[in-house]
């Protein structure tokens, strides 16, 4: 005879039943099973007749197994919530926490059990959650680690930078004597530093290398209050001139270039040709003012006849404890405007700033981490609205379920607790996919934000994120679950027990489940047309003309050390060599130099027109470049007027000057330009004769308008550091090899750095808008495929609901082309509707992300029509499958279901 | 054979297994076969729509199960009324009695 208890055994599932009552359960079922078998065997049945008779008595065990657990739940709980039940029936008002508790235990259970049950909606709903979460915590993390989290060093609140502000710029840089002024005559800093950045030739070995390093005011360390690993600190007195060759190194280039070697300090390193003591090394993550700088040098500030025209400083300040950003504020603009009355030949009109540093580091990504920022919340928020719809739809199928609850004796407030419970479960589940989605996408965010976003490499998944999450699931599960829960609270009994009774599917469900799709159609249109809004920006911003061409061009910098090249004379002799050679190579178009390539920004200088005599402090001022022969020509600028600069405008010749359309325009309009002549040099140098004009250049940036622009010849002003623009006809990529063997033939010691494509330059300066561009746009897509998943599954729920509506129309013949019609219609209000209300709110709201457009007002009117289209087209897609299915009902088995 | 609709069986089942209960204590395969025979046929109760009942009484604690051995039998758990199950029982006969007197007295007047 068989092992009934085996039989049992392997056909009943209970989990989550103590062994003991498991052990009991299947005990029980195996003796009736049992009698089952001997009553065949009484009736005269074979033996193999009474055991498939005893079989027979258990046909849907899944069945079974759910019904005892409906009935006998209580014994299924674990120990802690089975203590609780009693210390219910014990003291029901003292426990009611712990009860709660430990429902909401069993309520888990029993959502799990219930979701991998329907493995269809759950994979719907973990993928819809996975994505609103995932996007949130992915964002969260770049909002965090860039703008939330305080900088990394001690204090750092009371951390300042401090500008000058000049009347004709702005905000500017700082010029030493009044750095010093401030220094002496400030009562609100406990310290007041200065820094500069450059970069600085270092040999090492046989390869020169360019390294980025910072010149800093001795007591910059003790101002940030970070100390050295091994070694000192600058100490006071040797930021003096020729006091100075000592060096602090960064922790990176300490183990990069010496190996971490422990005996570091002590030795001499050359520098731009002079030999410096490195005296101490900076703890590793210690980064300052950026990134890439790799050591750390006195600045050589001469405190006996310090310049107050040449502005190059940047300030830093530590807040005394105390003293509020205001009072700063105040006592650094009185100290100024002190300074400015009593140097008015330098100081005319000028003022102070003060900006946190942490402003000053981050606020210009702000706007557009908070546009993104807000972006993903609308994503959670469609995410939602889907899930409580699919949660609504998916209750009206359970009516029986919770009619059984209910029987048993379940409230409403049990049900409709189990009930948020389950859309908790579901939530959290959804957030640590969307957690391993975030982690999976900051690497790719990083690379996309690399020149764009700073501190976007100290983005991590870390507590605080981890927190946000968590919060974020526990929300949105409430948020999605409570419109269910309470549709699934409101049932009554009695409708739900007759048989095919539903509990949510009157007009005040669907009444809901349309609202919900509406939302997310109109929250779906915001998102869109802010991202079609930043689209059509960067649109506009590759179509416009830079006055340029970067295509083909390869450009680098050198940069003559004055130890090696102490003279003019050497440096033009260097840099015509250079050219020289380059316009030799194979492929090569054209050669030319420049001091400053266009679009990284402006170098603006004062000048007077000859015959136009101006007050002091009032001179016109206009972009200023040095360029060699051969650079128009290799940068593709057009000479539109006169000559371009030949060999012949030489150093010790007449001082020859260029000008582009912009500075005609503005300061010889409907003049001959041609031979007038400018003072740039303000009456040391004399007058420079204008011999050309040339086409506008954006210089600051595509985005920004091409500024009046004055060029004058290499040799007559020479620059130590000059990039070097090469035209070629092939791949500029593929000169580099070439170009790099010319400069190490000139000179073994000196690096052509900073080697790139010019169309990549060009590229990256957008790299902050692409940033934006394409991280909205991603999530515009997004919430489309959501709301249109939301939209598919409102149309399929209402079109399985009318089955037999529909039926009965094919019966008495309404032709199938009209029933597709009529579907499609009934999604199409909802999208319609969606479409009007968030196209107000889009109205709204656009203003907000006005700050990131570029020639495209936030109104624009093309971004709104073709974001609507979009969207109508999805939904018609969305709505049209259900619809397609609908008039393929056959009349006679749909009304048969009746 | 008349035939009765489940709903109308699974209002009454919990009532029928606590009578049965109420002179001795039986075990499940029992509870069913009675039923059956009781009814003459007419009601049937199906093992896996039965036993969850089971369960379910005994988890309201209208009757508890014990693993006994009686002499030539097996050992089996045997179903037995509690006091508090005896005070719902008479609750329902009560209610039940009341119900039928009401629905005969509706249709009597309704043949007439």
């Amino acid at each position: 005879m068989r092992d009934w208890n085996a039989y049992v055994r392997a056909h009943l599932a209970l989990p989550g039943f103590t062994p003991t009552r498991q052990a009991r359960i299947v005990r029980e079922l195996a003796d009736q099973l049992e009698d089952f078998h001997r009553e065949g065997i009484a009736r005269g049945l074979t033996e193999a007749e009474s055991d498939a008779f005893a079989r027979r008595q258990i046909g849907d065990w899944d069945r079974l197994a759910q019904d005892v657990w409906l009935a006998d739940r209580r014994h299924a709980r674990p120990r802690l919530e089975r203590a609780a039940l009693r210390l219910e029936d014990a003291a029901p008002a003292r426990s009611k926490g712990f009860m709660m508790l430990a429902n909401l235990l069993h309520d888990a259970r029993f959502a799990v059990r219930q979701y991998a049950s329907t493995p269809g909606f759950t994979l719907v709903a973990l993928l819809t959650l996975a994505l609103g979460i995932g996007a949130n915590t992915a964002i969260f993390s770049v909002v965090d680690g860039v703008l939330l989290r305080p900088l990394p060093y001690p204090e750092p609140e009371r951390l300042v930078l401090v500008n000058e502000i000049v009347p004709q710029y702005g905000s500017f840089s700082v010029a030493p004597a009044n750095f010093l002024d401030w220094r002496r005559q400030n009562t609100s800093f406990e310290r007041i530093a200065t820094f500069t950045s450059s970069s600085a030739t270092l040999i090492e070995g046989d390869t020169p290398e360019r390294v980025v390093n910072a010149t800093v005011s001795w007591d910059l360390f003790d101002l940030l209050r970070v100390r050295p690993v091994l070694g000192r600190t600058f100490a006071a007195g040797e930021d003096a001139p020729m006091k100075n060759q000592v060096v602090i190194l960064s922790h990176g280039m300490w183990q990069r270039r010496f190996g971490g070697d422990p005996g570091i300090v002590g030795r001499q390193l050359s520098l731009n040709g002079t030999p410096y003591e490195v005296i101490g090394v900076m703890p590793a993550g210690f980064t300052f003012p950026s990134r890439d700088v790799e050591y750390w040098v006195p600045i050589a500030l001469d405190t006996a006849q310090p310049t107050r025209g040449g502005h190059y400083l940047a300030v830093i300040a530590r807040l005394k404890e105390g003293v509020a950003l205001q009072q700063a504020r105040a006592e650094m603009k009185t100290i100024a405007e002190r300074l400015a009355i009593e140097h008015p030949d330098t100081n005319r009109d000028e003022s102070a700033e003060i900006i946190a540093l942490h402003d000053a580091a981050v606020g210009r990504v702000r706007p557009a981490l908070l546009t993104l920022l807000a972006a993903v919340g609308v994503v959670v928020l469609i995410a939602c609205a889907n899930m409580a719809n699919l949660l609504l739809v998916r209750g009206s199928g359970r009516g029986r379920e919770i009619a059984i609850r209910t029987a048993l004796g379940a409230g409403r407030r049990r049900i409709a607790l189990q009930m948020l419970a389950e859309s908790v479960v579901l939530a959290v589940a959804g957030g640590a996919l969307g957690l391993l989605l975030a982690y999976l996408a900051i690497p790719t965010i990083q690379t996309l934000g690399t020149d764009s976003v700073p501190r976007v490499q100290d983005v991590a998944i870390d507590g605080r994120v981890l927190a946000f999450t968590l919060v974020l699931c526990l929300v949105t599960g409430i948020v999605f679950g409570v419109v269910p829960a309470w549709q699934a609270s409101r049932a009554s009994v009695s409708d739900v027990m007759k048989e095919g009774g539903r509990s949510s599917t009157g007009s005040g469900g669907r009444w809901l489940r349309n609202a919900l799709v509406t939302a997310e159609v109109a929250l779906s249109l915001v998102l869109l047309v802010g991202a079609s809004l930043l689209l059509r920006s960067f649109d506009r911003l590759t179509q416009v003309d830079p006055g340029f061409r970067a295509e083909g061009v390869l450009s680098f910098r050198v940069s003559l050390p004055p130890t090696a090249y102490p003279e003019d004379a050497h440096r033009q002799a260097f840099f015509g060599q250079l050219l020289e050679r380059l316009r030799a190579l194979p492929g090569v178009m054209a050669s030319g130099m420049i001091q400053s390539l266009p679009i990284r920004g402006d170098y603006v200088l004062s000048f007077t027109v000859q015959g136009r005599p101006t007050q002091p402090g009032k001179d016109p001022s206009a972009n200023y470049r040095v360029v060699s022969p051969g650079s128009f020509e290799a940068l593709g600028i057009p000479v539109r007027l006169g000559r371009a600069f030949t060999d012949r405008d030489a150093a010790g010749g007449p001082l020859v000057a260029m000008v582009d359309e912009a500075f005609v325009r503005r300061h010889f309009p409907g003049e001959d330009p041609i031979g007038r002549g400018i003072d740039i040099g303000n009456g040391t140098d004399g007058f420079y004769e204008i011999v050309g004009v040339v086409g506008d250049v954006r210089y600051g940036g595509l985005d920004a308008r091409a500024n009046p622009t004055m060029y004058v010849p290499y040799e007559q002003d020479v620059f130590s550091t000059m990039w070097v623009v090469t035209r070629t006809a092939g791949n500029p990529r593929d000169l580099q090899g070439p170009v790099r063997g010319v400069v190490k033939d000139l000179d073994r010691g000196l690096p052509a750095y900073q080697m790139s494509a010019l169309s990549d330059i060009v590229s990256n300066s957008l790299a902050e808008r692409r940033f934006s561009m394409f991280l909205l746009g991603l999530f515009a897509l997004v919430a489309l495929f959501l709301s249109a998943v939301g939209l598919y599954g409102v149309i399929s729920y209402s079109v399985s609901q009318r089955t037999q509506e529909i039926g009965l129309r094919l019966a008495i013949g309404a032709p199938r082309g009209h029933l597709l019609g009529m579907v499609i219609g009934q999604g199409m209000r909802l999208v319609v509707t969606g479409i009007i209300v968030g196209l107000a709110g889009a109205v709204a709201l656009a203003r907000s992300v006005s700050s990131l457009l570029f020639e495209v007002t936030p109104f624009d009117p093309p971004s709104y029509a073709a974001t609507a289209l979009v969207l109508v087209s999805v939904a018609a897609l969305a709505c049209y499958v259900p619809a397609r299915r609908a008039t393929r009902v056959d009349p006679i088995v749909a009304l048969r279901c009746e | 054979m008349m035939i009765f609709s489940a709903e109308l069986k699974k209002g009454s089942t919990e009532m029928l297994i606590l009578s049965l209960l109420e002179g001795r204590a039986r075990h499940g395969y029992e509870i069913g076969k009675l039923i059956e025979q009781r009814s003459g046929g007419k009601l049937k109760f199906a093992l896996p729509s039965l036993y969850p009942r089971l369960l379910h009484l005994e988890s309201r604690g209208w009757i508890k199960g014990r693993w006994v051995e009686k002499p030539g039998e097996r050992h089996r758990c045997y179903y037995r009324l509690t006091a508090e199950g005896r005070r719902v029982l008479a609750q329902q006969r009560r209610t039940w009695k009341a119900y039928i007197a009401a629905v005969n007295e509706v249709m009597g007047t309704g043949d007439a």
